[in-house]
């Protein structure tokens, strides 16, 4: 097993690599430095976002209110600030309190009612753009307020010559990874994600635990969301109508993280970010047209999906018979 | 009689590692055959083997001296083998008339029909089982009873049994031996793993042992006893082995504090207003059938079944009020409970050795930023597998790679690192070799001498004689009967348990 997922990984790192590899000899706009920060931003807004995705399918979760959350919130603390004349300090926190309050729905609703995940973030998603759309904010796109020292410092400042959006990401992913590599914390996730019932009886707060991964993946939403608006002075709402929740689902499975729960890690994250990304990317110069693309990314997604149920059952059964139990 | 099934030099590997190797094996026609060995000698391979789960990697099999392809067990079915899993793979919200016709059904299917087909077949075969009932409603053994209806509906010609008695109570088990003795006279062939030698012994014609892959002895049942069938499964002798339970010199431990007390507990028709004590520093065994309410009584104290089940009544440990909703408050007041099943709620699967022993004191902590040491997860599973004697290559190996025996250990030791004040063993020895057992048993007493409640849930007699300082009997969800271990013999303990 451990084999394969090395592999796996290897792979997808090496089809990336190729990609950049073919894109940049064949396509002669690939390395043009306006397409590479097109690049990096879609890449970093892609792989934070798979960051909050990959914590709650470790432990055998998922979060399709992910993108709606990301939309509505951002767009809100925006249009305060640019329409109602907030400060921005006191509207970002508004809006984290906003995300933390769907985290809390979500996790209290999926833990304490035993909604399944899958059904309970699909239906958040609905109700919180709708709300959003209804009560929050007017109009579809909302910009971001002139000379915000915030949003500029995002958006254009570079640290050692990376741009802060990359930054940002890597930061994230650095702070993930320790998370759940070295704390106690991601080894609650890990075991979660793994056995649920062993978890409960070994004596995890499993409940709180799944309240907890939902919170946090909702803030991690809101970075991607301020990420997006510093990237692009602005965020549109009909971002939430796009197919990003399964670019989202790509690059995680992709990556490597089994849907079936406990497998992966931030690396794979990362290497599931940059294939999507580069792909995307070489797609938009070689002009695919949308319809042809969201057509090519939803069957690798399929094929994502069904080479981890391969590799990564979710069946005991069918888990023992690639062991060969004896 | 002629063969019915011949394997010859029959070999399967996963992965490059032989599960079965060179394996000759006969089945006579109308024959019943035990297959016994250790966990992890192959027995699971060659039945699945034999019904057409696995294909062999080298070898050839005959089956009414043709050669045998299966592709799969619908393909097996079709020629006349059936296997009966050890979980069933019966379909739960379904009757029991539905089940037996799965994939049988004609195009237009009239229920009534179906029902009255179902009855009287159900009678032919003397099942007493509602054709009408959902399978879902059914215990153990009648489920089984549809199970054997299923294969005998597709005229199976050899029946092939994963551990038919383990779920079943003594009265079901008496009522299985008469159906496997019907069948027989009815030529159907049978083959069945047991780990229940005296099973074996009681009901087959031959017996086959299993170690490490290979037939290590193979004979007519008459010509085997005990001694030489467990001499054959370990390749020692162990006559004087585990249950040394009989033996009365052994002198039972002294009565410690009083842990837990359970007041007129009750849940449901299955726990009916139980009472009893729990005291510190002896081993305190649980003894009762299917559907006494053992396990469920033992869960609803360590929190593990949800609170809506908990009916009234009060639980006290050490002397205070106790009504946990989750294990995790248990816990970390010192009661853990290790399960019956590991592989549903025990191990986790994914982790190394290392990880899931850890993951005790890691599980027992608040700060969820505090900092794992993989160090002393390391340290850890060093001192854990020398004190349980787990057999690995080395503590990162992960979990799923062990057998049984050393999976049950590493769960033991995850709950050991817990530090109880109260430990619960469910079953502590199910599907576990007898090596593991001997040092089980060891460690088990080796915690009630440190001065822990332990309490051991078993349905196996001569384990509770053997462990137990003091025994308590469970009947129809309540502990209807106390004994010391000096006076307890098998006899006694049963009688109290039926009803």
């Amino acid at each position: 097993m451990r084999k394969i997922r090395l592999t796996q990984e290897g792979v997808v790192l090496a089809l990336a690599v190729a990609m950049c590899v073919v894109f940049a000899v064949a396509l002669p706009n690939f390395l043009t430095t306006g397409n590479l920060i097109a690049l990096v931003r879609s890449v970093s807004i892609l792989g934070i976002l798979g960051l909050g995705m990959g914590l709650v399918v470790i432990a055998r979760g998922i979060d399709l209110a992910l993108i709606a959350t990301m939309v509505v919130s951002v767009s809100w603390v925006l249009s305060l600030t640019t329409n109602s004349g907030w400060n921005l300090g006191p509207a970002l926190l508004l809006g984290a309190g906003f995300v933390i309050l769907i985290g809390l729905i979500n996790g209290i609703l999926i833990a304490y009612a035993t909604i399944p995940a899958i059904f309970t973030t699909l239906a958040m998603g609905l109700v919180v753009y709708g709300v959003g759309r209804g009560w929050l904010f007017q109009v579809d796109v909302q910009n971001t307020p002139d000379n915000s020292a915030f949003f500029n410092f995002l958006g254009r400042t570079t640290v050692l010559g990376m741009p802060m959006l990359i930054v940002a990401f890597l930061v994230l992913a650095l702070l993930m990874w320790l998370a759940l590599r070295w704390t106690r914390f991601g080894r609650f996730v890990y075991a979660m994600g793994d056995n649920p019932a062993a978890a409960r009886i070994v004596g995890l707060p499993v409940r709180p635990m799944i309240v907890a991964e939902h919170v946090i993946t909702a803030l991690i939403a809101y970075a991607a969301g301020l990420v997006m608006a510093a990237a692009s002075s602005g965020m549109s709402t009909r971002v939430y109508n796009s197919t990003m929740i399964y670019d989202v689902l790509l690059v995680v499975v992709l990556g490597g993280i089994g849907l079936s729960g406990g497998r992966g890690g931030v690396r794979n994250i990362l290497v599931g970010t940059l294939l999507v990304g580069v792909l995307l990317d070489g797609m938009t110069i070689m002009d695919v047209p949308y319809i042809e693309q969201n057509l090519i990314k939803s069957i690798i997604l399929l094929c994502a999906i069904v080479v981890d149920s391969i590799i990564n059952p979710r069946d005991e059964q069918t888990a023992q018979q690639e062991q060969g139990d004896i | 009689m002629s063969a019915l099934l011949e394997l010859k030099k029959a070999t399967k590997d996963f992965r490059g590692v032989a599960a079965i190797k060179d394996v000759d094996f006969t089945l006579e026609q109308g024959e019943i055959h035990a297959i016994l060995g250790e966990n992890g000698a192959g027995k699971s391979t060659l039945t699945k083997v034999l019904a057409g789960v696995y294909q062999l990697s080298s070898g050839e099999m005959l089956f009414d001296g043709k050669p045998a392809q299966l592709a799969s067990p619908a393909d097996a079915l079709s020629q006349g083998i059936a296997m009966v899993f050890q979980e069933t793979n019966l379909v739960p919200s379904m009757t029991v008339a539905q089940n037996i016709y799965l994939g049988d059904e004609k195009m237009f299917n009239r229920l009534r029909g179906l029902y009255i087909q179902a009855q009287r077949f159900l009678l032919s075969l003397n099942f007493y089982v509602d054709p009408m009932a959902l399978v879902s409603s059914l215990g153990a053994g009648k489920k089984q009873m549809v199970e054997i209806a299923r294969a005998v509906h597709h005229k199976a010609r050899l029946m092939i049994f994963d551990e038919p008695t383990a779920t079943l109570t003594p009265e079901e088990k008496f009522h299985f031996f008469n159906l496997v003795r019907r069948l027989q006279r009815d030529g159907v062939s049978i083959i069945f793993i047991s780990h229940a030698l005296e099973e074996a012994l009681e009901l087959s014609d031959r017996i086959t042992v299993l170690r490490d892959g290979k037939v290590s002895a193979s004979d007519l049942t008459k010509n085997f006893d005990r001694d030489r069938i467990i001499q054959a499964m370990v390749g020692r002798s162990l006559t004087d082995e585990l249950y040394s339970g009989g033996d009365k010199h052994r002198i039972p431990r002294a009565y410690g504090e009083k842990v837990l007390s359970i007041q007129n507990l009750s849940m449901g028709t299955v726990v009916r207003n139980t009472s009893f004590s729990v005291f510190a520093g002896q081993i305190t065994g649980l003894f009762g059938l299917v559907g006494s309410g053992r396990t469920e009584t033992m869960k609803i104290v360590s929190g593990v079944l949800k609170r809506d089940f908990f009916h009234g009544g009060t639980i006290s440990f050490n002397e205070k009020p106790v009504r946990y909703r989750t294990p995790r408050p248990a816990v970390r007041d010192g009661i853990v409970y290790v399960t019956e099943d590991r592989k549903v709620e025990g191990f986790f699967e994914t982790m190394s050795i290392a990880a899931n022993i850890q993951l005790g004191t890691v599980a027992k902590g608040i700060n969820p930023l505090a900092v794992i040491s993989m160090t002393e997860a390391r340290a850890m599973a060093r001192q854990w597998t020398e004190r349980l004697a787990i057999k690995a290559i080395d503590p990162n190996a992960r979990i799923i790679e062990l057998s049984g025996g050393n999976q049950q250990k590493v769960v033991i030791a995850k709950s050991a690192v817990q530090k109880p004040k109260m430990i619960i063993f469910d079953e502590p020895t199910r599907g576990v070799d007898v090596g593991s057992i001997v040092e089980i048993h060891r460690f088990i007493n080796e915690l009630a001498d440190t001065g822990m409640a332990v309490i051991v849930i078993s349905s196996y007699l001569p384990e509770i004689l053997a462990l137990s300082d003091r025994i308590l009997v469970a009947r129809q969800g309540r502990i209807v009967e106390e004994m010391d271990s000096k006076s307890a013999t098998e006899q006694r303990i049963m009688y109290a348990a039926v009803h």
